[in-house]
């Protein structure tokens, strides 16, 4: 890139001149970035693409790289939906159970648990904000291990009767992502910025902390707090490597986990499977589009900290 | 995490009313009390998995039978096993994503951070690998990756493939075919902290310096990059401990094969806990493998910084 030649501005024709050539390299700068944008658009969106138009093929060379599927039918769908190996619509209520639940768990626990770290005075507070602190910092190699023992050991995975079990499955499934620490910093933050007149005021007409944080606390801190939320419950639905370690019942499995065990019983027909991954994919994509700002906000703000 | 505090009020008050006692007792409780359902979740599958997980690594542990002290055995047997030194040495091939998401990604940060019509649709495309799952990514991939499949079609087409032949199965390109979904998934992830970065930097700086002159690389190199710093510190510190700790991809595209070329060192660690039911065994390589990403970050910290203060 050169700069413009060095010319005398005070003269309107030069000067109009540089006007109309700085507005050609504007324009052509622009074209330039826009092809770049869309090329690398392509390779972040064709494989999403490409999966959802095979998955809409009948039949055919299921592998090659195509632009327009060769035909279109529900089959692939049907076969995933009517599965008798892996239960999908199981499997999909199972994840709108896991999901629901934990995350108002861990919004709530977080929520309830931030209150006092800011705003209340107490033998401790200090040394229990570093003690959770370290714990992003020392290593969780072991993580898995230990929780699969515990789990175990716990007895959540007994046979005891088929409402106890499911309840239990899902318990071992959610409890271990429950406490989020990057959730309590993140609402510790925002509690941070209330005012501590407001909740003086309020305890001095003599009202329940548990009331002030109802009332005052979360919705002042309701930006944040669905940040959370949304981040919690995008990386719930996400997670698989938990549930596909523990030895569940099929019927408990969760759609990412399920969606392994779907590609292992439908290994001759990847079609089928691409069904499921388009199945999969599309609730956490109107999430995404819908509430991108708050989850934007949410990652900044995590990272940040 | 900004570690400001509310101020403690200094206790000047003699002891005073049993009252004033009375109620710091009260609050003391109530504050533990809200704590208490997020400490105990805290302690059970935070606190505990550090505590017992390190007493496991001296042990010979299988869940059947309690666990049996074995001292440093563990550790001088993973010295002598070949598979696992192998698995560390891909874990550390896998830095070589690091340098490519990063530069990457300011690449694209910079370009999506321009006020042009449409860019937040671009935006959120580049966004979308980030929030879908591996579990989907990696099936994706892996059937991107198959024999005449879209990869090879692009390959072969620009010339740099002569044999159709899946990546994937081969066991000199499949490791990095899967650095490739890792690059690929991360890149908007990376993007979006750039880009709030680029943000605080402000135009001003930019403007001046393009007022008085200076060429676009000057200005990226001045006043971008400097600016940057503490971003690019941070980000690159993540990635590299990711990039040793890989895993996800690795269990859903190739399960540490073809003919092993894919086992890095946290597969290492699953296989021999949950394959080989080698408990002790498998929390003693989570330590060694703990202790490389811990020097591969410190090393990183102090080649970003570059020795300066700032940051």
């Amino acid at each position: 890139m050169t700069t413009s030649p060095k010319t005398d501005p005070t003269t309107s024709p030069q000067a109009a001149q540089l006007r109309a050539q700085r507005r050609r390299r504007t324009r052509l700068h622009n074209f330039a970035a826009y092809t770049v944008l869309t090329v690398i658009a392509l390779v972040m969106l064709y494989p999403f693409y490409w999966t959802l138009i095979t998955s809409l093929e009948p039949t055919g060379n299921i592998y090659e790289a195509k632009l327009l599927p060769s035909g279109v039918s529900l089959k692939n769908y049907a076969a995933v939906l009517s599965g008798t190996t892996v239960p999908f619509l199981r499997m999909v209520l199972n994840s709108v159970v896991i999901c629901t639940v934990g995350v108002i768990a861990s919004v709530t626990f977080a929520a309830l648990a931030a209150y006092p770290l800011a705003k209340m005075r107490f033998p401790g507070r200090d040394l229990i904000f570093y003690a959770i602190l370290a714990l992003v910092v020392l290593p969780n190699e072991a993580g898995l291990i230990v929780n699969y023992i515990t789990t175990i050991k716990l007895g959540l995975l007994e046979q005891r009767g088929p409402v106890w079990d499911t309840i239990t499955q899902y318990a071992a499934i959610v409890l271990p992502s429950v406490a989020s620490i990057i959730g309590l910093f993140l609402i510790r933050q925002a509690y941070m910025g209330v005012p501590i007149e407001l909740i003086e005021a309020a305890r001095i007409d003599g009202a329940k902390e548990l009331t002030i944080w109802r009332r005052i606390m979360l919705p002042l801190s309701m930006p944040t707090i669905a940040a959370f939320a949304i981040l919690e419950f995008v990386a719930l639905w996400n997670s698989f490597l938990w549930a596909r370690i523990l030895p569940l019942d099929p019927q408990m499995l969760p759609l990412s986990a399920g969606l392994l065990e779907l590609s292992g019983t439908f290994a001759t027909n990847s079609r089928a499977t691409m069904a499921g991954a388009v199945l999969v994919i599309i609730p956490i994509l109107i999430v995404f589009a819908s509430l991108q700002r708050y989850f934007m906000k949410g990652i900044e703000g995590a990272v940040k900290g | 995490m900004s570690l400001t505090r509310p101020p403690l009020r200094q206790s000047t008050d003699t002891p005073q009313s049993a009252g004033r006692r009375s109620r710091t007792i009260r609050t003391t409780l109530l504050a533990y009390g809200f704590m208490l359902p997020f400490l105990a979740l805290l302690m059970l599958y935070h606190t505990w998995p550090v505590i017992f997980g390190t007493y496991l690594a001296f042990t010979k542990y299988n869940i059947i039978s309690p666990p049996e002290f074995v001292g440093l055995d563990n550790f001088r047997e993973l010295i002598k096993d070949q598979q696992f030194w192998s698995g560390v040495v891909n874990s550390l091939k896998y830095l070589l994503v690091v340098p490519f998401i990063q530069l990457l990604s300011i690449g694209v940060a910079m370009l999506v951070n321009r006020p042009l019509k449409g860019i937040s649709f671009f935006r959120t495309a580049y966004y979308v690998p980030v929030v879908t799952s591996f579990a989907v990514v990696g099936l994706i991939w892996t059937w991107m990756y198959q024999q005449s499949g879209p990869v090879n079609f692009v390959l072969m087409h620009l010339g740099l493939m002569q044999r159709d032949s899946s990546l994937l199965n081969n066991p000199g390109s499949a490791l990095y075919a899967v650095m490739f979904v890792t690059l690929w998934k991360g890149i908007g992830y990376y993007m979006v902290l750039y880009l709030a970065g680029l943000q605080s930097i402000g135009r001003e700086l930019e403007e001046a310096a393009v007022i008085d002159g200076a060429t676009r690389w000057q200005v990226f190199v001045n006043i971008t990059l400097p600016g940057l710093r503490p971003t690019i510190l941070v980000c690159s510190l993540m990635s590299t401990i990711s990039a040793v700790k890989v895993f996800e991809e690795i269990f859903v595209m190739t399960q540490g094969g073809p003919v092993g070329s894919t086992y890095t060192a946290l597969f290492f660690n699953y296989a021999k806990a949950f394959q080989d039911f080698r408990y002790g065994y498998a929390a003693a390589a989570g330590i060694v493998v703990a202790v490389i990403s811990l020097v591969f970050g410190l090393i990183n910290f102090k080649m970003t910084r570059g020795g300066r203060v700032d940051g």
